[in-house]
Parts: structure tokens; sequence; C-alpha cells
């Protein structure tokens, strides 16, 4: 999972407009405008964005060689580490998918256009070949070179491993008892093959999309522990990496060159590349220059003579740029929701605006350890009384100008995948005050609506309010949320307005962002720490790298991300049937049996996701001479595949 | 008083819910080993004092720590930025003095008179209106509807700055401009008090032309408000230009610190609050010198 936050400093202009929409209130009015070029179309009666670019752009100009694209970074989310072995501290888009991916492909590529699947064309390897049950994974490298001349062999490979085994800690993909710890040996038997053992059977796909998704090649060149040794080109049997000891310093010393940000450029390790560019200009405040790297082995080849990320103070900022300047200022950018009005005149001067989503989903997670709450949050019947409660239809056309999709279960609603097929509109659990009022009082509790809804019939039994719960207990607790972002405080305002209504009072605070994801830990009942309630940060989960979204992380039983202790045998045994399914057929099913079975089981509180590859913004500004752009579905960008136009 | 205001920053930081080291990594898979193996490398275990204790020991050797979000020494993070800030503040604090003394005695001279209400209302219009607003205005009309000024402050070294006098027009023009009412308002103020005392009247009595007696008397004597305004606001040349940083895309120390407190970067809000406890020391130091030198009668 990465981060990606929207920059604080848009509270200040966004809450203006947030004032002025929140006056008109949410509604559950499914009529809908769309905005500016947005792929709009028609579910059960409810436009929904998230389509965009299908296919990459075909300016009908000529092509130019050459030329200068230039992209406009998020606000505060600047590249500040280059070392693709990023630690969670590090692990954010900036770094990882706008950046480092550029210079250092990893193994395989995921995004296929704006399909959420492998892309075996972008990638430093074929199709891994899975034997003896599925317990051992052969992976071909193709005859790819470093920009040192050296080639991409098997042992670049070993090198990761090495140093990821050595201390897993120091990756954010690790997850425990996954990748690496699930790989008993490996073995090179040649220069373009590895050979993984696994300690027991996985389906091919889970671990193609969420396992060998975690490896990137890194060259010999830097396998070592100090910039005055003389970097190695070849094995000789004696590099550092092949010890644990040794492995730490190796990475201690990446990690080191890697936080030497006015370096990078001039750095002799980070100027070692196998992809497709070369970073010539960096500066700390995040501005980054990338020129064609002249011996990129992959295809295809870059034909743009340069590709420059610009660094924003705010989106404010950046917003005046793209109107002052337009396309020849800024080539690609992002539209902040404050300035939706402001499609038309943006469109006038030569941006289409792309309504595409990165593959990820918006929650919120309810403490079950909660020691007051939990014992009500545990209780099935009221999750789904509080899922009724959030108007998704109203807040994405109320407060997110159509620029988010309803999202009903932890399988991103968009991009489309062919490997599940889950709709949208099948949402069991629609905004409806009625069906919130019948679930609770049909379970025990006396509800007033405007009042304090309370239990009247504690209990365990058919009917009763649940276990832990006394009688004439109310239903209070603080909902916390990020601040910062206008549309995300009206939405929490909509749902203390709501709530009220059954009698359940939200105490609505917020913090920033880090405050609120740095509060919703996992914990038991009787630590300090678990007295959070309801955590809202606003920015869900993406998956990357792990791109199948299996859930083995966020919902099994015990998982590192499974904040909020949610526990259920079903969903765990669906978890394990896609991890350890035998065919993709069986993945398949399991997976779906899995998202319908959380659609329902509510774990968390399910929120729009917000459109947009740079994450919580209203789409994507780009020009249109550029063509080749394509919305890649987890983000990443590939501007060796893009060309200018007259 | 720096010291003070280190412990509170300190404080708070700390009491906020949750953990620190999980605030800094900002990611909800972040496993509790990878976090307390954040909290080993970056010196958050311990009890707060003796994190506090650790934080001083490195500030009286010089050091005033390292940002976790911008994986940057806060010494080079403060080497990049106050260059900026002063180019920016220091620029339009002397452009807003140059214009505010003379058009505040000017509306005290003339007081009642059509320039004195033109002049007020400009000045409350200036200052009624949010700097942010102010920016905004300036970038509508000079940058996107005419195109005679570029949006974004040149985003480079104080030298590079200058070299490029264009980007700078709005950003200090949006500061100038508001500071501008904020002293000629005082400046007015005291120069009608001035122009009230014996010795005013005395020298005009003795026959002294205006000019000599708005120079010599009225001047120097009234201006010693504005010095104390002067010296309060030498700080804000360090972090008093965020709204500008942010909208004129030029990061200052303003925004960094206003970052750091968004994402909860301690050392960065603890390294920048002790440069500004400084500098409001020697803002106040040099307002003291400077009553001394315009005023024989003080002495310390």
């Amino acid at each position: 999972m990465q981060r990606f936050k929207q920059s604080a400093f848009a509270a200040a202009a966004v809450a203006l407009v947030a004032i002025a929409v929140g006056a008109c209130g949410s509604g559950s009015n499914n009529s809908s405008s769309s905005t500016g070029s947005a792929a709009v179309t028609e579910i059960s009666g409810l436009k929904q964005v998230g389509i965009g670019l299908t296919e990459p752009t075909k300016p009908s100009g000529a092509k130019i060689k050459g030329g200068t694209v230039t992209w406009a970074e998020s606000p505060e989310l600047t590249p500040n580490y280059i070392f693709p072995m990023t630690s969670f501290a590090y692990c954010s888009v900036a770094n990882t998918s706008q950046f480092s991916a550029m210079l250092y492909r990893p193994l395989y590529w995921y995004g296929n256009n704006y399909s959420p699947t492998v892309n075996y064309n972008y990638s430093v390897a074929k199709a891994p070949v899975f034997s003896d049950n599925n317990t051992v994974v052969t992976v071909t490298l193709n005859s790819w070179k470093w920009s040192d001349g050296e080639p991409v062999t098997s042992r670049d490979i070993e090198f990761w491993m090495n140093l990821y085994k050595a201390n897993p800690n120091n990756y954010c993909g690790y997850v425990p008892g996954r990748f690496p710890d699930n790989v008993t040996s490996m073995s090179t038997p040649n220069a373009s093959t590895i050979v993984f053992h696994l300690n027991r059977s996985y389906d091919p796909e889970w671990f193609l999309y969420n396992e060998l998704s975690q490896i990137t090649p890194l060259p010999l060149a830097w396998d070592r522990t100090s910039l005055t040794q003389t970097a190695p080109t070849t094995d000789n049997g004696k590099l550092p990496d092949t010890t644990k000891a040794g492995a730490l310093k190796v990475f201690k010393f990446l990690d080191t060159q890697s936080k030497a940000l006015g370096s990078w450029a001039s750095s002799p390790v980070w100027s070692v590349v196998d992809g497709p560019w070369k970073l010539t200009q960096f500066t700390t405040d995040g501005a980054a220059t990338f020129v064609p790297n002249p011996t990129y082995s992959g295809s295809p080849k870059p034909t743009i003579s340069k590709f420059v990320e610009l660094p924003y103070t705010s989106d404010t900022a950046a917003f005046n740029e793209f109107r002052s300047g337009g396309p020849s200022a800024v080539t690609i950018g992002f539209l902040p929701p404050q300035d939706v009005p402001q499609v038309p005149a943006i469109q006038a001067l030569g941006y289409i605006d792309n309504k595409a989503s990165s593959y990820s989903f918006n929650y919120f997670p309810l403490n079950f350890n909660n020691p007051t709450v939990g014992p009500i949050f545990k209780q099935l019947y009221f999750r789904q009384a509080f899922q009724h409660l959030v108007d998704q239809p109203g807040w994405i056309k109320a407060f997110l100008d159509d620029a988010a999709v309803q999202t009903t279960n932890p399988v991103p609603p968009a991009p489309p995948s062919p490997l599940i097929k889950i709709s949208a509109a099948n949402n069991p659990l629609v905004f409806s005050i009625a069906d919130a009022r019948k679930l609770l009082t049909s379970n025990g509790w006396k509800v007033v609506g405007g009042g304090t809804t309370t239990c009247v019939k504690p209990g365990t039994a058919a009917g009763d309010c649940g276990a832990g719960i006394t009688s004439g207990e109310a239903i209070t607790f603080n909902l916390d949320y990020a601040s910062g972002t206008a549309s995300l405080e009206s939405e929490m305002n909509d749902l203390e307005a709501q709530a009220k209504k059954v009698g359940i009072t939200l105490e609505v605070t917020s913090h920033p962002f880090d405050t609120v994801i740095g509060a919703g830990v996992p914990c038991t009942p009787t630590q300090s720490i678990c007295k959070w309630t309801a955590e809202n940060w606003g920015a869900g989960w993406i998956y990357s790298p792990d791109f199948l979204p299996t859930g083995e992380s966020l919902f099994a039983t015990g998982a590192a991300s499974n904040a909020n202790g949610y526990s259920n045998p079903a969903a765990n045994k669906l978890i394990d049937q896609t991890v350890f399914a035998p065919t993709r057929a069986a993945e398949t099913k399991a997976l779906t049996q899995y998202a319908t079975l959380m659609s329902t089981q509510v774990p968390v509180v399910y929120g729009p996701t917000q459109v947009g590859i740079y994450g919580g913004v209203a789409g994507t500004l780009v020009s249109n001479k550029l063509g080749g752009f394509d919305a890649q579905a987890f983000g990443y960008l590939n501007p060796e595949a893009w060309y200018l136009t007259k | 008083m720096t010291l003070g205001v280190t412990v509170i920053t300190f404080a708070l930081l700390h009491a906020l819910p949750g953990n620190l080291g999980r605030d800094l990594i900002a990611n909800p898979k972040a496993t509790p080993q990878a976090i307390a193996q954040f909290d080993q490398q970056n010196g958050l275990t311990g009890s707060i004092w003796v994190q506090y204790w650790k934080f001083l020991d490195k500030l009286l050797h010089g050091n005033l720590g390292f940002s976790f979000r911008f994986d940057r020494s806060v010494d080079s993070l403060l080497a990049t930025d106050l260059p900026r800030d002063l180019v920016l503040g220091g620029i339009s604090l002397f452009l807003s003095l140059v214009i505010a003394i003379p058009i505040g005695i000017a509306q005290a001279v003339k007081r009642n008179g059509v320039a004195d209400y033109a002049g007020t209302a400009v000045s409350f219009i200036l200052y009624s209106m949010p700097q942010y607003a102010v920016a905004l205005l300036l970038i509508q009309l000079l940058s996107i509807t005419f195109k005679i000024f570029p949006p974004e402050a040149p985003d480079g070294s104080w030298l590079y700055m200058l070299e490029h006098p264009a980007g700078l027009v709005l950003p200090i023009g949006s500061l100038t401009l508001v500071s501008y009412a904020y002293f000629s308002r005082y400046m007015r103020s005291s120069a009608i008090d001035t122009l009230a005392q014996d010795y005013i009247r005395t020298a005009r009595a003795k026959g002294l032309p205006e000019r000599l007696v708005l120079l010599r008397h009225l001047l120097r004597n009234s201006v010693l408000t504005v010095v104390t305004l002067i010296g309060v606001s030498v700080p804000s040349i360090v972090t008093g230009t965020l709204i500008t940083e942010q909208v004129f895309n030029l990061p200052g120390a303003g925004l960094e610190y206003f970052n750091a407190a968004v994402n909860s970067d301690y050392e960065v809000m603890l390294g920048i609050t002790v440069l500004v406890g400084v500098v409001t020391v020697l803002g106040n130091l040099l307002a003291d010198i400077a009553y001394a030198l315009l005023d024989p009668r003080i002495r310390y």
C-alpha cells in the first residue's frame, strides 16, 4: 500500500468552496452532470465516473520528435528517496511509481493502460512458470542491460532478495509470514533464470501480483558498502550482500546515499539504471529532470527528449500555473477539487480532463477493541445499520463533484479488472435511514431520532443488543477525520447528521492526516492506545505492491494492517482460498465470494473512492497535444510511451 | 525564552494521540516491527525527557535535527529556505517602510483632507484583505488575465531569485501591500501625536522650514513606534511569508514549519522554533539599539 494524501494547504481554499457546497446539503438525488470531458457511465441510475482513458491518447496532429513533457507533482508529495527498497517511511507514489520505477525497472510491471493487470511488455522478466504443484516458481529474464554495460541477470534479483531477507522491515511490501519468509530457497541456474522454492503451494496469480511484484533487480554496481570501493561489475563470490551482516551494511550504504538528495543526479550509484530514463537534475525541493537512457533494453524507447517533474507548494500554486501557462508550461497536471467549476476554462487552454482512478478503495475503521463501544462495533447489525447512514451517491454529487465512485467492498470499484468483476451497483447496504432504524430496532434498541438511542434488550439472544452491551447504553463515539480536505469534512458532518436521525451521537473531531492514521492502530482493549473509536484518514488503501486485492494484510485475523481487530473465520477462509488457490478459476471464485462477503460484513465503513492517478483530486489534466498517455491503473508513469504532436 | 518554547512544543507534540513513529510513517500497512525499527533508528524510544535531552544535546552541538518528511537535515532545509525568506520578507519589509513612512507622515500632516481619507481608505481595504486574497487577485489580474508577470516566484538560490525579478514582483508586491497598510496606519497615528508636541510648535514658531520640521523633529520622534514594530516584525521575515510561499510556489521556512506541524515532523518544528526564538531576541535587540540612536535620552 502506498500513501497518498492531499495537500493540507488545500484546506484553506477548499474550505471556502465546501462551505458553499455544504450549504446545499447532501442528498440522494441521482441526477448528475458530467464535468469536463469525463467519461461517465450510468450504473443503476447513478452516474459514475472512473472510466477515464481506456486507451492511450491519440492527438490528430503530426508527431514531433523530441520535446519536453512536464508533470506537476502532488503538493507536499515530492520524491525524497531514490533507492527502490523503500521502507514504510518512504513508501509513497512520489518515490516509487512516479519516480524510481522510471529509473530502476521492477521485475514485473503492473498496469495495462487502464487495466490493473500485469504488463509483460514493460517487464524485465517473462511470465513466471509455476511447477511442482505451484511450489516452485521459475523466472526468466529478458535480455536487458544496465547503463554501465552490464547485463541484468538473475544475480541482480538475488541481490535484492539478500537485502530483503537480511531485514524485511526495510521494505514496505513486507507482510510477516509472506514474501520473502515463504521462500525456503532460491537458485540461479543461469544468468537469466532464478528459481524460487516456496514453503507451500500458492495461487500463481496471487504470487505474481502480490509477491513477485515486490522485486526490483539491483545492479551489482551497488553491491558495496562505501563510495570509495570500486563498483563491482560481476559476482566474484565475495560480494558483501551474500552474508546477512554484509547485506545490512550494503543496505545502510544505499540508504545513506538515498538520503543525500542533492547528489542523486551526479551519484555514481544512482546513475546506473536499467529503466528508460536517467536522472540528470534533481533539486532538494523535488524538481527532477529525466532524459532517455540510450542503453534502455526494453520497449518502447522514449521519443520525447526530456521529462520534467515539477514540485508545487500548494494546489493553488499549481492550478495558477496551469491557468497562466497552459499545456506549454505544464503538460500533465491535476485538477484540484475546488477548481472543478473552471474545467471549461482549462479545457479551452488545451487540456483534457481525465477522470481515471487508481486501483484503490476508500474506507475507515471502527475499533472493535475499544473497551467502551467495541462491543457495539462487533455487532454485524450495527455495522450494517451504520453503513446504511453513508450517503455515497449524495456525497459524490454534493461534495466530490462526481469525481468519485461508490465503494461497497475491498475490491476497487475502478479501474475495472478482468480478474474480478464486482459491480458497484450491487450495494446491499444503500443509504437508507429507514433500514438503519429497522436494523437497530429489531436488535434490541429503542431508536429515538434526533435524540439518544438506547439498548432496551441487553443479551445475546436473537433480537438482543449483543454481547457486552448493557441496558440503557447509548451509541455515542468519537469519529476523528483528517483535517485539510473540505470534502471529507463535509462527508463527516453529513454522517453526523444522518446518524443523529437514528439517535446515534457522533463526536466529530479532526486532526492532521498523520495523527489520524497514527491513532488507528491495532490494539487490545486494556491498552491505553486502544481508546480510539473511529479514524478516517480519507485516503483508504491503494493496492501497490499488493496488486491483487485479496485482503490478507487488511482483513485476515491478526493481520498487520487489521487496525480495528476484525475477525471472521469465513473471511479468513476465503482469503486463504485466494492466496492458496490451485487455479485461476478457483482464485476468481474465492475472490468474488470474498468481495461479496465483505460487502455485507462491513468490516470497515466504506466511502466513495475519489478518482485521479494522483489520489484525492478531481481529475488529471492532460495536454491535448500529448499522445500515448494512458490512464495507468496503478498510477505508474511511463513517459517512454508518450509523444508530443503539433 | 527559546528553551521554554521548545519544551512546550516538544510536550505538545508528544501529547498528540497515537504513536509519533507511526504518525511519521503515516502508512496503515506499517507493521509493529517496522514502526519499532523506525522508532529505534530515529531516537523515538525512551521517555519524553530522554528524547528531549537528546534533542537538547544535538542542539548544543549545533545540530538542529533531521526532517523525516524531507529526508534532509533541518540545517540543510533552513540553509535553502532562509535566503529565500530574506529576499521575500526583507525586500517587502524595506519597500513597505519606504512607502508607508512618508505616506503616513503626509496623511498626518494633511489629516482629515481628501488625500488623508483616500489613503486611509486604501489602507483599510488592504489591511482588511487576507494576504491570500491579495495574492490571488494579483495573480488573476497580472498573470492569468494580462500575463504580465509569472504566477510563480523564481525557485532557486537568493541570487537566482534576484536574477529573475519579474517573478518577484507579485509575491513581494502582495507582501508589501499588506504590510504597507499596517505600517502606514501606525506611522500616521504616531505622527499625529508628535505634531501636537510643543517642540514641533516651537520649531515652527522659530521659523524653521516645514521640510526641516518634518525631517528633523517629526520623523525622528514619530518613527520610534514603527521601529518597535520593525523589531517585532523581524521574526516574520523567517516564518511570516507562509501564504506567499504557498500561493507563489516558493518553499520557505514558514511553509516548512506549517507542513512540519501537519506532518508531525517535530524536529523541523523545533529547529524553526529555536531559530525564530533567536531571531525574535535579535529583532528586539536591534530595536533597542535603534531607540538609543534615534533618541539620545534613551540609555541602557
